[in-house]
């Protein structure tokens, strides 16, 4: 019996060894790997040096923090929307996850026809009246950057909006009874009940699309091209365009190590039994 | 309350869907309504002529190929490797399941840039870069964690007491498991697969890596975008969302998955 779980695992195992740590690893090495056969921090203090650099990492933070602020905010209201039983609940909720069937780079598509400086949204408010010449949406490193989180909230709302609804599901109705005969008001009962037993969707919504957020690649690129580097497309960048795996690597291990952090940080505050449910 | 929930909806559900209105919009729109200072928002003449391009450039097809081929050989060879390794930990002591599905979690938040960069340096060595066979190996590196955890409760779902009834009644251990353990898992080996299938069908990342010369759907797309071209954009874009729309409806119960699985980048 034993054996055959072995057996039944090694080949996944073997795989993922194969190409997935494999390559992590020679990452890392490549990160590290002076010409010769030495050890050198030179790729590390080349990017720490580049002004592109900082900025992708400035970014990579500010898109993260912006994006997950819209999702979980709107994923928490429309979750809760949604919840209280209004007229139509079934039609809101499947245009709601739509979204979540469009590819990335797609999105990104849509995005410039919305985001264009001839694109839809300065036209309607051009129409109402709320500007009176167009916005570059794209073109103020700040204002890009919220563009591209809102893009980004665009996409994955619908993903967070799914997690909080399974968590709002677990919630027991009789709870909510119990607060109201004791004359609990709505907000006190949200305070009280819905956001504390919400807690373990809202960190695992955080924890998915926070990681996510990090690794961010197609939307930048497409949206915003070089005037917005992320990690990801300045790794791509150096490798693809300047031919340089070293660094490259160096700035993907920057964004590993951001990663891990993250995931930590999550995995002791929650513990894993709770990652797993 | 309920009519300011009501209305709330309302107001999300038309910035969820009016982007893919425009889309379609801008593929079936005169250049005169789009390429201009101020752009209806409404269709007033429809026209195939960006399609009509679409399809005479030529420049549609081979991508369309390799990314149908790709998807179909990673969905394929997904299950191939994740359902022995999902009925294992089904099988498996709960510690040790728990073990192995938290380290199947971690493989998922990886970047993928640390994981397409030594790939793509040892896939040209390898006359694998611009193939349907080396996006694939390398699309599994993604989609395994997912199949395998999606297959992993497929499988507990299937009550042990089935296969000792079906041992009893004198199947041979290789009957069990095709005539009755596997019969009950055909629902969840076609979400893994068709999760497998969306996933490698809209990859970008590694396929930016991977590819020099033969594009796929996604990086067909992003050439158009690059380019400027809205219209062929619109096109190409609308053709390459149609099967992952009416996929995804049919996955709705299953999407707590691809959430977990990471869409999005």
């Amino acid at each position: 019996m034993k054996a055959r779980i072995l057996l039944g695992l090694a080949p996944l195992t073997l795989y993922l060894v194969a190409f997935t740590l494999v390559p992590v690893a020679s990452t890392f090495v490549l990160s590290l790997s002076a010409p010769g056969d030495g050890i050198t921090l030179e790729h590390f203090r080349r990017i720490a040096g580049h002004y592109q650099f900082g900025q992708a990492v400035v970014n990579t933070l500010g898109i993260t923090a912006i994006g997950l602020s819209l999702e979980l905010g709107l994923g928490l209201v429309a979750a809760l929307a949604l919840t209280s039983r209004p007229a139509g609940r079934k039609v809101f909720q499947v245009l709601l996850l739509v979204p979540l069937g469009v590819p990335t780079i797609v999105a990104a598509a849509m995005m410039r026809t919305v985001f264009g400086t001839v694109g839809y949204l300065n036209e309607i408010l051009l129409r109402l009246g709320i500007i009176r010449t167009p916005v570059d949406w794209v073109g103020p490193r700040g204002l890009a950057l919220v563009t591209v989180a809102v893009a980004d909230a665009w996409k994955v709302t619908p993903l967070v909006l799914l997690i909080l609804l399974a968590g709002l599901g677990t919630i027991p109705a009789e709870l909510y009874e119990a607060a109201r005969t004791d004359g609990a008001s709505r907000w006190r009962q949200f305070a009280a009940i819905t956001l504390p037993l919400l807690k373990p969707a809202l960190t695992m919504a955080l924890i998915v699309r926070g990681v996510d957020a990090f690794r961010i690649f197609a939307l930048p690129l497409a949206l915003a091209g070089r005037g917005l580097p992320v990690l990801s497309t300045y790794a791509y960048v150096e490798y693809l365009e300047y031919g340089n795996p070293h660094t490259a690597a160096a700035s993907s291990v920057i964004l590993l190590a951001m990663i891990l952090i993250a995931v930590g940080t999550y995995l002791k505050l929650a513990g894993p039994e709770e990652v797993l449910r | 309350m309920s009519r300011a929930a009501t209305l709330l909806l309302a107001v999300l559900a038309f910035w969820a869907v009016g982007p893919l209105y425009l889309l379609l919009k801008v593929s079936l729109s005169p250049p005169v309504e789009v390429m201009t200072a101020h752009p209806t928002l409404l269709p007033h003449g429809i026209t195939l002529e960006h399609w009509g391009r679409l399809l005479e450039t030529g420049q549609v097809l081979p991508p369309l190929v390799k990314s149908l081929l790709t998807a179909g050989l990673v969905a394929v060879a997904a299950l191939l490797l994740a359902a022995p390794a999902a009925y294992s930990l089904a099988r498996l002591r709960e510690r040790w399941r728990y073990g192995i599905l938290l380290g199947l979690f971690l493989f998922r938040m990886l970047p993928e840039v640390s994981i397409a960069l030594p790939v793509a340096v040892v896939f040209l060595r390898w006359g694998l870069l611009d193939t349907v066979a080396g996006l694939g190996l390398a699309h599994l590196t993604l989609v395994l964690p997912v199949a395998a955890w999606v297959l992993t409760t497929a499988f507990l779902a299937i009550p042990r007491e089935i296969e000792e009834a079906a041992a009893l009644d004198g199947c041979s251990a290789w009957q069990t498991l095709t005539r009755v353990t596997l019969r009950l898992a055909v629902p969840g080996l076609t979400v893994a697969g068709l999760l497998a299938w969306l996933f490698s069908w809209e990859e970008f990342v590694l396929a930016t890596y991977l590819t020099l010369g033969a594009k796929t759907m996604p990086l067909q797309v992003y050439y158009y975008l690059y380019q400027g071209n809205w219209f062929l954009t619109a096109a190409a874009a609308t053709l390459m969302t149609a099967p992952v729309l009416l996929l995804t409806g049919f996955l709705q119960r299953h999407l707590q998955a691809i959430s977990l699985a990471g869409a999005g980048r």
